[in-house]
């Protein structure tokens, strides 16, 4: 009973995504543009280093690592921030506070029809192809499995701090400055638009310390190691999980404080 | 209707200018937010590139410092569509809720009255930075500073700045046709983040869709190889003062157009 809520709300959220066939389209163009860019840049990259392998990842590394980086990226992006953010401003999520379901909860599964969309229609295909068109440069084996675990928390991560930001709103009533706050700072430690791997000593370090990292670096750096080894895979797995908990334990408890504080102009 | 002057538009624009900014100034928390967001996506900017290139002598012949002056080339012409065009985001809104009728029926060009009723100031915030980058690269050079390479300079900003505000004017105006175009005007947004890349990269088809097809190479790279490479400027860049105007007035047609056609909502 428990779970047939959640599944309602998911089967909303499927047909809805499926309403805008058109961003769809645009959305698809617009990636493989920016993946065209991406592969003439690193290319030239590649090229004027004068070795195949640069930090420790040859050309065709990278470049699976970006493009589904930018499928992680489609699948992943929920604009929380936003949704907050606006029902905060026209008041309507007065009417979502009083819903018998957990607000935190609420938006997640009313999002997650399109994480099932979205899984289907971009990550899937977009997966099939690089692994068909790099001939096995994908190992196929148990780092599957640990990849699909790996993506999972972080979707759990990812929310938490999506969550956690969005709260900030119930105190500024300001999103676009929060929101793009966060994107700059989640895309560009993550390791989302550059691969952990290139960035300089101090600040890879500094990187490593951070949650962000979890959110792309981890899953795609588990996928990407054709030898796994037990105690690497644990590691990455395991500090995963710690940001897992420690997120979704600090976005809760700052809702909870957070709520004492809303105003609601009308509704 | 008697057409009017320069100087009556002048005046006008100075008196809604200043409405608009005394309408942010009452959210002042939030106008203080987005400017650090600004600043936030600036120096990520800058970082991202600082990590790509900086273990690099050269990428495809352009040295580091090239390089850099191509990107603050890039955030400089990218200033006036930030400031003076902001309000192409809020189009499809106004089309969709109807509010849009209300600028149909000013005695003043309805184009620019629509445009004129937002100023971004955060886009200063770009353009400091972006001067900074080009000054420093500049210098690093070693290039020569006479009042006429600066007048050349001016003239070639405004030429970038130019095809940037026609590919946001046309991407905004698709909204008259279709519902959700925020879609198409992201896309022809995100074309800024590739703009700073010099076109050589490319392989000869996406060289040519990228300079007739989708006109990013203008934003930065034609029109800066008259600064960064006065010896073997191609015809290309000394046309794009040309284009640029050319864009601008096609795309001022097809937002016309657009608003013209636009039958308001009944209400």
């Amino acid at each position: 009973m428990k779970l047939k809520k959640y599944l309602t709300l998911t089967r909303a959220g499927i047909i809805e995504s499926l309403q805008f066939r058109l961003a769809t389209v645009v959305m698809v163009i617009g990636n493989i543009l920016y993946l065209i860019v991406v592969y003439f840049l690193w290319k030239a990259i590649y090229a004027s280093s004068g070795t195949d392998i640069v930090n420790g990842m040859t050309f065709s590394d990278t470049l699976i690592y970006l493009v589904l980086a930018t499928a992680l990226f489609n699948f992943m992006e929920m604009y929380t921030v936003w949704e907050i953010g606006r029902s905060i401003q026209s008041g309507k999520i007065v009417l979502d506070l009083l819903k018998p379901i957990e607000y935190r909860r609420y938006l997640f599964w009313s999002y997650s029809g399109s994480f099932i969309t979205q899984f289907f229609f971009t990550f899937l295909p977009t997966f099939i192809i690089v692994a068909a068109v790099t001939h096995g440069a994908i190992h196929l084996g148990l780092n599957l499995l640990f990849f699909v675990i790996s993506v999972v928390m972080a979707v759990s991560i990812n929310y938490s701090i999506d969550f956690l930001v969005g709260t900030i709103c119930l105190y500024t009533e300001s999103i676009w400055g929060i929101n793009i706050m966060k994107q700059v700072i989640v895309l560009l430690l993550s390791g989302a638009t550059i691969p952990i791997a290139f960035f300089p000593e101090p600040l890879k370090t500094i990187v490593y310390y951070l949650p962000f990292q979890s959110i792309y670096n981890a899953p795609l750096s588990i996928l990407l190691d054709g030898t796994p080894q037990p105690q690497t895979v644990l590691v990455t797995l395991g500090t995963q999980l710690l940001w897992c908990i420690v997120m979704m334990i600090l976005s809760r408890l700052f809702w909870k404080i957070s709520l004492r504080q809303i105003t609601v102009n009308g509704g | 209707m008697k057409r009017k002057g320069l100087g009556f538009y002048f005046r006008i624009y100075c008196k809604i200018l200043a409405q608009d900014l005394k309408s942010k100034m009452s959210y002042r928390a939030d106008f203080i937010i987005s400017t650090i967001g600004m600043i936030f996506t600036n120096i990520s900017g800058f970082i991202s590139f600082w990590i790509l290139f900086r273990s690099f002598p050269s990428i495809n012949g352009w040295s580091y410092y090239e390089m850099l002056f191509l990107y603050g080339f890039s955030l400089v012409s990218l200033t006036p569509v930030q400031c003076f065009f902001d309000n192409n985001w809020s189009l499809r809104q106004y089309v969709y809720s109807g509010d849009f009728i209300k600028y149909c029926f000013r005695p003043i060009n309805l184009f620019f009255y629509y445009q004129s009723e937002v100023f971004d100031i955060k886009g200063l915030g770009q353009l400091a930075f972006g001067i900074g980058t080009l000054a420093y690269s500049w210098a690093k050079i070693g290039l020569a500073f006479t009042p006429l390479m600066l007048l050349k300079m001016i003239v070639f900003l405004i030429t970038a700045s130019l095809i940037m505000i026609a590919l946001q004017n046309a991407a905004a105006a698709t909204c008259f046709w279709i519902q959700n175009s925020f879609y198409v005007l992201d896309l022809a947004f995100r074309f800024k983040d590739y703009a700073k890349y010099p076109i050589t990269i490319f392989s000869p088809v996406f060289r040519f869709i990228f300079t007739f097809v989708m006109p990013i190479a203008f934003i930065a790279y034609y029109p800066s190889l008259v600064i960064l490479r006065p010896d073997e400027v191609p015809l290309l860049s000394w046309l794009s003062p040309v284009f640029g105007v050319v864009f601008f007035l096609i795309s001022y047609r097809i937002w016309m157009y657009g608003a013209t056609k636009y039958s308001g909502t009944g209400s």
